[in-house]
């Protein structure tokens, strides 16, 4: 395929990725440097990308300070317990004082959020979320990011980003290719704000035909983020702090609303309750301080996430599944009914297909539960990432180095998913990182920071080289064979996909094995993903679209890699129900009460981890 | 050049009957094409039992809905919701139409006559319409090369019906304007590709078009719309709907978002 | 449940290759109209059934688990700002929606942040984002900080 440089020059703030943090970062950053030259590039198209293409049916992250709601050192607290204990609160704090804001200049923008009609404000679904019909969230919200933007580059793949070649470590732009045309795009900048996806699809799903499509969280998330970062030389935290979903089997529909709204409850297959059977156990293994069911009924002390999920993994194991979500009571009232509906068609279409499909009406009968396969991001209850500096006034010194959600790459920031340290930020929490970020990025510019940045030819070639050698490979080698897709000399992306599932899978904690791994598992899983990373040497993409998903196996590949690094050092089983350590299987305070940072080094491709302290507000 | 029946001279070095006979198994194939394409797909046999499953509850009266089909879908191309795209189309279809007809009349009626009334004027105008309609869309307005950004110059098994369709009405007219053998014979076999090719190329959707148009019309007057959903905010009940609380001061006309700009976004 | 395009419905204009996140709608060089290239990287988003102006595009449950002979169709109407959704069991139960997609004409009550006020200095050098802290609390306040909370951070643990 014959294809054109393209080049893009001259821009000060390159968002990667125009999801909802993507989306913030280019809004906010026209306020701060309306002089500036602001470019997005999106692999998809930025009026449906990313995780909330389909819609959002609440914001799960809003503090309501206007009426006295809340403050946003109770959010913080909130979501250290329901990580056990390990988070940045600094960056925590930051975005639950400013995510309120973001939330309000959605309402002016025409997203429709429900009101209470007793007190005329939002109507809450819990204490931190609230509803909204959020069909075209995305669609208002890149509306914003179009108008704040000079250039929007649709359909452009990011692969790498570029570095400065006259000075380490200093972020230079990045490089990538169109998925329709074919071309190469170089984009030259003195910032990157990284808003791409997190992993789905890393370990192997419970549906694995059509099925592996209805993943919880985006297809289309490919590890991006964190493939870009790692590569590049980042620092990550907690990247071994994958999520595990209790949600409606099969269609991973949410269960919030549900639960918090309808106030509906779970049961095992003879309808007991089990949850408390399994207290005593886990407070043996977590301790007191993270799991007290007497005191969970204060909101801002609820029972961990994780530890949920382990009692339905646990009752499951021990033969009383599935476990079933009582609804029937809640669906006899019209009104909770539609709500029930309109929570899967504003957010989840496809759990309300599978119940059209297997004539599960919730008024009748109480649908099943599963817990879904593992999946690493940032912004849920979960919070992997680049390891990124504060903001001035809340950070101490450890996690501050000068701007704002800027990795330990000069000038590289994040936003979303790609910013380590921040759970429980959600939607409107990751579009406010986004905007933080960019004020963040102007300043840097503005600082004199960006001065003196050189690319040179010889790395914007070699990028290129590497971009199209799968295309390229698959037309030589392709002459060895008569047909099909069996060759000695390649896989292609589908099958390097499913060997990467089934190697997380088995050696990192996935389904198959109840999300169990130890030390010696995770070191065989480390040696077959370095032999994989030679075969990925031989991908090969017989067009543009499996070039793309080539590109994104290869940031999946990137991302598997450092979780189970970060899996391996971290010698406890500090959230049990995402996954557990078996030569390890308690919460070991005493040394492991710390943040996980790690670096690859992009020249030898060597791991170096490091403890990093946990700061908590008192 | 214009006024002269392009078949005039041909008639010098092939007997007239011979035109006429190649231009009835032109038919012919079209025809038979289609009938084989319909009964080796069985695509007959899945409409009408789509048919039976889709008689929903209230009475039609069909005959009403054909007249509206005919007209507006038909007639009009109506089914084409891009203001660009209908009228490459219409100008495609009249154009085919008056060069098909004009090339009947011409070989039937005047097959020696050099003066033949209008229509050679036709058949060159429906000739130019078709070069106009079929280039615009095979450059610019074809979906694999305007939403999907492939090259312009990319052939696919889809193509075999526009190409043949361009290739056979310009070598037509070239060969009108400056007559030969070589352009003749190019001119016959792209022509006989175009009708020849029924079974393999998009030259049937004449037919298959207007009958799935007039299907759409039946479901929507019988009931079941395909079971697309029927509530709008055109019906006041639907407006108290608890669900359309935040819209009741809003405006009837939101204007576009998405649908702003046209799908080309790379 | 991944999509699928109705022969008979699709004219062939691109919408849903333009829209779809995940890249799987493509032309199909056959037919040259719209199908789905890769079901198992189809989350059932809907975008493409949205954006599609001839209702050509439907959804059929994954094979893995859902069985057939359902149907969830939706109109999304930009004019009218609403989006109703049809859906059908296997046995025929019927549930009809309508709910809004936005509050205000599309686009208009976004402003242009290249012709606002710029900040100030003193602006650019606090902890304000745009429009702070006027949309964050209705009082008087400033941006909520740690010594207004009167909490500070401390190393080790804690709960």
């Amino acid at each position: 395929m014959a294809c054109e440089t393209i080049v893009e020059d001259g821009i000060d703030i390159l968002v990667v990725g125009a999801g909802l943090g993507g989306s913030g970062a280019a809004w906010e950053a026209r306020f701060w440097g309306q002089n500036k030259k602001i470019v997005i590039a999106e692999k998809a198209n930025i009026d449906r990308s990313g995780a909330v293409a389909q819609g959002l049916y609440a914001i799960n992250c809003y503090m309501g300070t206007r009426w006295g709601e809340n403050k946003p050192e109770d959010h913080v607290r909130y979501a250290r317990i329901d990580l056990m204990g390990l988070v940045r609160e600094d960056l925590l704090f930051d975005m639950a004082r400013h995510v309120d804001s973001t939330v309000h200049q959605f309402e002016e923008w025409g997203l429709p959020i429900m009101k209470d009609p007793k007190t005329g404000r939002y109507l809450r679904e819990g204490r931190w979320q609230i509803m909204i019909h959020g069909e075209s969230y995305k669609p208002i919200v890149a509306e914003a990011a179009k108008k704040s933007a000079d250039k929007v580059f649709n359909r452009v793949c990011v692969t790498h980003l570029l570095m400065d070649d006259s000075r380490e470590n200093r972020v230079a732009g990045a490089v990538g290719f169109n998925v329709r045309t074919g071309n190469y795009h170089v984009f030259k900048s003195r910032t990157v704000i990284c808003g791409a996806g997190g992993a789905s699809n890393i370990f192997k799903p419970r549906s694995v035909g059509e099925g592996s499509g209805r993943t919880w969280y985006a297809p289309w998330s490919s590890a991006s983020a964190y493939g870009l970062m790692i590569d590049a030389g980042a620092k990550m935290t907690q990247m071994e702090n994958r999520i595990v979903l209790a949600r409606f089997k099969d269609g991973y529909g949410p269960v919030g609303a549900y639960f918090l709204h309808l106030k509906t409850y779970t049961q095992n297959c003879l309808g007991e309750e089990y949850e408390s059977k399994w207290f005593p156990a886990l407070q043996q293994m977590v301790g007191k301080e993270y799991l007290d069911p007497e005191v969970s009924h204060l909101t801002h002390r609820p029972i961990p996430t994780c530890l949920r999920n382990h009692c339905i993994i646990s009752e499951v194991n021990a033969g009383r599944g599935p476990i079933h979500m009582v609804t029937m009571r809640a669906f006899q009232d019209p009104h909770l009914e539609e709500v029930g509906w309109e929570n899967f068609l504003g957010m989840t279409v496809g759990q309300a297909v599978l119940w059209a499909a297997t004539d599960v009406d919730p008024k009748n009968e109480n649908p099943e539960l599963t817990t879904s396969e593992p999946y690493v991001m940032g912004s849920h209850a979960t919070c992997s990432g680049a390891w990124c500096s504060g903001p001035e006034d809340v950070s101490p010194p450890e996690y501050f180095w000068g701007y704002n959600r800027m990795t330990t790459i000069d000038g590289l920031f994040g936003a979303g998913d790609a910013v380590g340290g921040t759970p429980h930020a959600f939607s409107s929490g990751s579009f406010t990182e986004g905007r933080l970020a960019a004020k963040a990025a102007c300043k840097y510019i503005d600082d004199g920071k960006a001065e003196g940045i050189g690319v040179s030819e010889e790395q914007i070639e070699r990028r290129k080289q590497q971009i199209y050698k799968p295309l390229e490979h698959y037309r030589v080698y392709r002459n060895a064979i008569v047909a099909g897709d069996v060759n000695p000399h390649y896989i292609n992306p589908k099958q390097g996909l499913d060997r990467l599932q089934k190697l997380m899978d088995e050696y990192c904690g996935g389904v198959t094995v109840s999300y169990m791994t130890n030390e010696k598992l995770l070191n065989i899983g480390l040696k077959k993903l370095k032999i994989m990373e030679e075969d990925l040497e031989s991908l090969a993409a017989k067009d543009i679209h499996e070039l793309l998903r080539a590109w994104e196996l290869k940031h999946r590949h990137r991302a598997a890699e450092c979780v189970t690094q970060h899996t391996l050092f971290r010698k406890e089983t500090r959230w049990p129900g995402y996954y557990y350590r078996g030569d390890a299987m308690k919460v070991d305070d005493a040394n492991w009460h710390v943040l996980t940072v790690s670096r690859r080094n992009p020249k030898t491709g060597e791991y170096t981890m490091e403890k990093a302290p946990c700061y908590h507000l008192v | 050049m214009f006024a002269t029946n392009p078949f005039a001279a041909l008639s010098a070095s092939i007997a007239p009957d011979a035109i006429r006979f190649y231009v009835v198994l032109m038919v012919v194939l079209v025809v038979a094409g289609t009938l084989f394409d319909i009964l080796h797909k069985g695509s007959a046999r899945y409409f009408f039992a789509n048919w039976r499953k889709s008689k929903g509850s209230a009475e039609v009266d069909l005959i009403p809905i054909a007249i509206q089909t005919v007209a507006v879908d038909v007639l009009a191309s109506g089914e084409f919701c891009n203001p660009k795209r209908r009228v490459a189309h219409l100008l495609t279809m009249y154009g085919f139409i008056f060069y098909v007809v004009s090339t009947v009349v011409l070989v039937f009626n005047y097959p020696a006559a050099a003066q033949a009334s209008f229509w050679p004027q036709l058949w060159w105008l429906g000739g130019a319409m078709v070069l106009v309609g079929g280039y615009w869309f095979w450059f610019f307005i074809r979906v694999d090369v305007a939403a999907e950004g492939n090259s312009p110059f990319r052939v696919v098994h889809a193509d075999l019906f526009i190409l043949s369709l361009l290739a056979s009405v310009t070598l037509g007219l070239l060969w009108a304007w400056l007559g030969g053998v070589v352009l003749f014979a190019s001119y016959s076999l792209a022509t006989t590709v175009l009708f020849g090719g029924v079974p393999w190329s998009k030259l049937a959707h004449m037919f298959f078009k207007p009958a799935a148009a007039f299907e759409k019309r039946v479901a929507e007057a019988n009931g079941t719309h395909q079971n697309l959903p029927t509530l709008t905010r055109d019906d006041p009940r639907q407006r108290e709907r608890h669900s359309m609380e935040l819209l009741k001061d809003a405006p009837m006309d939101m204007g576009l978002g998405i649908k702003r700009e046209p799908p080309r976004h790379y | 449940m991944p999509t699928f395009v109705y022969m008979t419905r699709c004219d062939g204009c691109g919408h849903c290759v333009d829209i779809c996140p995940s890249d799987i709608m493509h032309i199909d060089p056959t037919y040259r109209r719209a199908y789905n290239i890769e079901p198992s990287m189809c989350w059932e988003c809907y975008s493409c059934v949205k954006a599609c102006p001839q209702n050509a595009i439907d959804m059929r449950g994954y094979a893995d688990f859902a069985p057939l002979g359902h149907s969830v169709r939706v109109q999304r109407d930009e004019k009218k700002g609403t989006i109703a959704w049809k859906i059908k069991f296997r046995n025929g139960t019927e549930k009809n929606f309508l709910s809004p997609i936005t509050t205000k004409p599309w686009g208009q009550a976004i402003p242009k942040l290249a012709e606002v006020p710029g900040p100030s200095s003193e602006m650019r050098d606090s902890q304000l984002l745009y429009n702070e802290p006027k949309w964050i609390r209705m009082d008087d306040g400033g941006l909520h900080t740690l010594e207004a909370a009167g909490l500070k951070l401390k190393k080790g643990v804690q709960y």
